[in-house]
């Protein structure tokens, strides 16, 4: 647990749904963390979590959809030292139950990602998106 | 993303830079895999590599793969600090 008193603030923005949006995702998250002085290490490995989030909704809630100008939305917020990271999309409806990462000893890289993310953060958690939005996935951690 | 590949004898070196996501993760595979595909030992230097997630990982795993099935080599030479930290992770898991 971080010992600095992390100022309370929120920011989000839009990007379009596609693979080139990802680095403009790390891009966004390195200057909101940078302005709540969260230190270079943690920073990198939220960076890491987030942008497999963000890959997770390109590659599988718009799997069948990719060319369309799609948007999703990131909102970090941070208050009382809680992190919370949330993603809204509109694509395929997400099945948390079918949201896991695969078993151990079965060598192949799919669900990697979702293994970062649960390693990097305290908990996932998918909500009912609200309209216009489908799906809406809320990462945290306490710092 | 850029590469550059070093040729020494029947071995490849190749060079990434930059970061290394879903994006570019295409580009890597091609800069590796025709490599080993055509028997050579390809040796990877992720030194300059700023940035490195699961679709890196894939990267690596698809090559190491095809390496045992060619019956040639591929090894990590050299890594940054933030892909030891990726490969740390992905260690737990795979």
């Amino acid at each position: 647990m971080s010992e600095i008193a992390h100022q309370n603030h929120s920011e989000k923005k839009a990007f379009l749904v596609n693979s080139s949006s990802l680095r403009d995702v790390r891009s966004f998250c390195r200057g909101v963390f940078e302005k709540l002085q969260i230190n270079n290490d943690l920073k990198e490995e939220l960076v890491l979590a987030i942008a497999e989030a963000a890959q997770n909704i390109v590659k599988h809630a718009f799997k069948n959809n990719a060319d369309a100008n799609e948007l999703m939305v990131v909102q970090i917020s941070c208050e009382s030292n809680k992190l919370q990271i949330a993603f809204y999309d509109r694509g395929t409806p997400v099945d948390p139950k079918k949201v896991k990462h695969r078993e151990i000893d079965n060598v192949k890289p799919g669900g990697l990602g979702t293994f970062f993310i649960q390693e990097i953060m305290d908990a996932v958690e998918f909500k009912d998106g609200k309209r216009p939005w489908i799906n809406h996935l809320v990462l945290t951690k306490q710092l | 993303m850029t590469y550059k590949i070093e040729e020494n004898g029947n071995s490849r070196i190749v060079h990434l830079t930059g970061e290394i996501d879903m994006d570019v993760a295409d580009k890597a595979r091609q800069s590796i895999l025709p490599l080993i595909e055509a028997g050579h030992e390809v040796h990877l230097n992720l030194s300059k590599v700023e940035y490195m997630d699961s679709s890196g990982i894939s990267v690596l795993i698809e090559s190491k793969k095809l390496s045992e099935k060619k019956n040639t080599k591929f090894e990590l030479v050299e890594v940054s600090k933030p892909v030891e930290k990726v490969l740390a992770m992905a260690r737990k898991f795979l």
